[in-house]
């Protein structure tokens, strides 16, 4: 029984290996190609286009932005923005009592005039933070501001040249520094008495209160070999169309704004006219609805907004999964490939699961990316598309091939018990009597005559038998029977037609007993009614063979109640026993396994042989169904 | 029996054949020998179904080789299935079967062993007397299936068959208690015994005992001691 199991099993095993290689393969080089970095492009696209999708969020409550645009600049005639004008700007604002200022407009050298009034506006604005750019080209922050006051405005592009992450910190020539966004995240949240911590579980990541920041890794999600230097973490753009409330310049000045945009807020102040200070991303769209390109100023809001965010409302910071869990994504998309291809059996319905499955994994990677997880889609979805149909394509041949292997071996078998049971038989009588007796030369010829025929019925039938509707049984003589005939008539025709071949040990008989007990239902199959009729013909020619001098014949097929019996019973001098199982006997024992009865073969006191095959009515229903089919 | 005597009961006898002529011919003699009884006839297998069904006869006369319907051409084959269908169907009817090729018969031989009714086989060549007496014997509900053995083949029977021989000429017992022995009616065990003659070629004969035949070629064939 256990090595039923475990042959079951290890066939199991064995038809799924065909398999492997492709999926070995085509895993291995998708993999191959995802570390070297040749499907970053895509997986940035699948990424940016994702977070585009998102519904829309509400605009934020805690970041207004103060833009300088076009309008303003020619009405003021002067760019770079003068110094005084940014002065009242700055008077203005602060009127209204915004938490933290952001001040993203170079101010590195005075822009006349009024460079005065602005110095002295600095430092009267404790709130206000300006910037500074450190990595690698540098300009230093407008004069006279503190340290803490200062925060770099630097942003990592990508090698696509789009923005996909937030840089919080870094190490430079004179010291670690704080970005803008993270230095207005901090006094905002100072108020709130939430502070900048080192994280617990990644000491060179970040916390803010008790929110981790994610850090960004060198192979991140779908980045290969990026610069990870610093703190950074994935940007995870507020989405919608309207994000962030925005006053001009202007409206500042003429007072036509709503004031609570400005109280206890956080201020960012910069340019929003083209040409300036443009970012590339695809991930949102711009404020003028620039297509791909967002001002630097709301660049700021953004990452401000995200940190802001993730503290006060728990909205969730990008995370990826460890490398590990990556990979193992992967190659789980690939087996699923392969069991789609191994599972369907036409090419339809496998595009139609490779599809459907796509579809899932598509829709499960934009579920996991609103709730904050960047999984690996792009390589997934590549394994499954090529695996699926690949899979299919093998599995079909290996298929095609074994099922052509079966049927050799059924022509074979199939050709051997036609010949075993019709000209071999007539050869072992003959041989017999040959060996007896010297035969005279007539005899001989005619012997052999009727070997000749017998050998070339055998091909006939075969000739005539289709394989797979085989429905007809083919007795001595070409006569063929219909296998659809009850059992009990199709035993008597053997019966009869095996009597009346040429054995020497039918000639001595002179009682012939039978009785063929009419069954109905018998539940059986073509296949199983044609093995125990070549039974009876098998062991019919075997009394003809060996029951020497045989006077009285027993040959009866009788029904009590769920038990069927066929016995043939001689009463001659009986085989020889030979230490080898015949071929024949053989194939009386598979089918008694197959019919899940029992195969007999005794010597019968005083004198004589018993030949018999008992079996069981099956009982199961779903038998039923196949033999009625068949 | 009842039916052994023509003047006794109005027979019925229903007779098949294709031909006009044979059919002709074969009505002449019948009647000759049974002019009180009812004659029916049909021509193909559909109409002989139905006479069978409408007038349940006392006998039944056939050829083998009809036409399934009107039209078509006769083959044996049609017979031996309307046989083979009669005698599921009425398992007592007595019948004989009339044809030039009787060998046919072989393939229903367990249907044929398993009739509780008459049945006798008579060859078209054979002479009207013999025939008549074929349909004298299948009217006393006997089995003549004698031609349908080959000549060396060796005597078939069914084992129950064999049981009342023994029953009978080793042990001595009556009808009755071979019925009590085996389980089975008195006329089951009446119907056995025309089995087991007509298989050792015993039948009626003027002035001989049957049973005592039947006990002698038993012994001749060596199936009692």
């Amino acid at each position: 029984m256990k090595s039923r199991i475990f042959g079951k099993i290890s066939r199991e095993i064995a038809s799924w290996q065909v398999g492997a290689i492709p999926g070995f393969t085509v895993v291995g080089l998708v993999i191959l190609a995802r570390a070297t970095g040749l499907l970053q492009s895509l997986e940035w696209g699948a990424f940016d286009y994702f977070l585009r999708l998102r519904p829309a969020e509400a605009v934020d409550e805690r970041v207004t932005i103060v833009g300088i645009n076009q309008a303003d600049i020619s009405r003021i005639k002067a760019y770079p923005i003068p110094d005084r004008e940014l002065a009242v700007l700055l008077q203005k604002v602060q009127k209204y009592k915004p938490r933290a200022i952001g001040l993203d407009l170079i101010r590195d050298v005075p822009v006349k005039p009024g460079h005065q009034e602005l110095i002295s506006e600095l430092k009267n604005s404790k709130n206000l933070i300006g910037i500074e750019k450190v990595l690698p080209v540098t300009f230093p922050p407008p004069p006279t501001l503190p340290p803490e006051q200062i925060g770099f405005s630097d942003a990592i592009l990508d090698t696509d040249g789009r923005l996909r992450r937030s840089l919080l910190g870094t190490r430079t020539t004179q010291g670690y520094k704080y970005s803008l966004t993270l230095q207005l995240a901090r006094a905002y949240l100072a108020s709130e008495k939430i502070f900048l911590t080192n994280s617990k579980r990644d000491r060179h990541a970040m916390r803010l209160g008790d929110t981790e920041l994610p850090r960004f890794l060198t192979n991140s999600g779908g980045y290969t070999g990026a610069d990870a230097g610093g703190m950074q973490i994935l940007l995870n753009f507020r989405s919608g169309d309207r994000r962030f409330p925005v006053i001009n310049l202007n409206e500042i000045k003429t007072g036509q704004f709503d004031p609570k945009l400005l109280r206890d807020r956080i201020v960012i102040i910069g340019v929003t006219a083209p040409g300036v200070d443009i970012i590339n991303t695809y991930a949102t769209t711009g404020i003028d609805r620039m297509n791909g390109q967002v001002y630097g100023v709301e660049i700021q809001a953004h990452a401000v907004s995200q940190l802001l965010s993730a503290v006060l409302d728990r909205r969730p910071l990008l995370q990826v999964w460890a490398d590990g869990w990556e990979y193992l994504w992967i190659v789980a998309w690939g087996f699923l490939g392969i069991v789609l291809g191994k599972l369907t059996q036409s090419p339809g319905k496998n595009l139609l699961a490779v599809g459907l499955s796509g579809l899932a994994l598509l829709g499960m990677s934009y579920l996991l990316l609103i709730w904050g997880w960047w999984i690996p889609v792009v390589p997934a979805l590549f394994v499954l598309l090529v695996l699926g149909p690949t899979a299919i394509a093998v599995y079909q041949r290996d298929r095609t091939l074994k099922s052509r292997i079966q049927e050799r071996q059924f022509i074979i078998e199939h050709s051997f018990t036609s010949i075993h049971n019709g000209p071999l038989q007539s050869l072992a009588a003959f041989l017999r009597l040959a060996r007896e007796q010297d035969l005279p030369q007539e005899q001989l010829i005619v012997k052999l005559e009727q070997l000749n025929h017998e050998i070339r019925d055998v091909y006939e039938f075969l000739q005539q038998e289709p394989l797979t509707q085989d429905r007809s049984l083919y007795l001595n003589k070409g006569l063929a029977v219909d296998l659809q005939a009850p059992l009990h008539e199709l035993l008597y025709q053997v019966y009869c037609s095996t009597l009346e071949r040429d054995f020497p040990c039918f000639k001595t008989l002179k009682v012939k007993i039978q009785t063929f007990d009419p069954v109905e239902d018998l539940r059986l199959n073509l296949t199983q009614k044609k093995e125990i009729c070549r039974f009876l013909e098998e062991a019919l020619c075997n009394v003809g063979k060996h029951a020497v001098g045989m006077t009285r014949l027993s040959v009866t097929f009788t029904q009590k109640e769920e038990l069927y019996v066929l016995q043939i019973a001689d009463n001659g001098a009986g085989i020889v026993s030979t230490s080898t199982e015949g071929r024949g006997t053989q194939q009386s024992r598979n089918l008694a396994r197959q019919l899940g009865g029992e195969f007999q073969r005794s010597p019968l006191p005083p004198r004589g042989t018993l030949c018999q095959l008992t079996w069981r009515r099956a009982k199961l229903r779903k038998w039923v169904i196949g033999s009625r089919k068949s | 029996m009842a039916q052994n005597s023509p003047a006794a009961v109005k027979q019925k006898i229903v007779v098949i054949d294709d031909h006009e002529l044979v059919l002709g011919g074969t009505l002449d003699v019948l009647k000759q020998q049974y002019p009180e009884a009812e004659f029916f006839t049909a021509k193909i297998a559909q109409s002989a179904l139905n006479a069978v069904e409408t007038y349940q006869p006392d006998l039944l006369v056939m050829d083998l080789s009809i036409p399934e319907e009107t039209g078509t051409t006769a083959r044996t084959d049609t017979g031996i299935q309307l046989l083979k269908t009669l005698l599921k169907k009425y398992p007592t009817l007595n019948i004989v079967v009339q044809s030039s090729y009787v060998k046919a018969l072989v393939r229903i031989k367990p249907e044929i062993d398993a009739h509780k009714g008459g049945f006798t086989v008579a060859d078209k060549s054979l002479s009207s007397k013999d025939m008549l007496t074929r349909v004298d014997w299948a009217l006393q509900g006997l089995t003549h299936t004698k031609d349908l053995k080959s000549m060396r083949s060796a005597l078939e029977f069914k084992p129950e068959w064999l049981t009342v021989l023994t029953l009978a000429f080793q042990e001595g017992l009556q009808d009755k208690a071979i019925a009590e022995r085996m389980c089975v009616s008195e006329r089951m065990v009446r119907h056995y015994w025309t089995k087991v003659q007509d298989v050792l070629d015993v039948y009626p004969d003027e002035g001989k005992n049957i049973r005592i035949q039947t006990e002698m070629r038993a012994r001749e064939e060596g199936l009692i001691d």
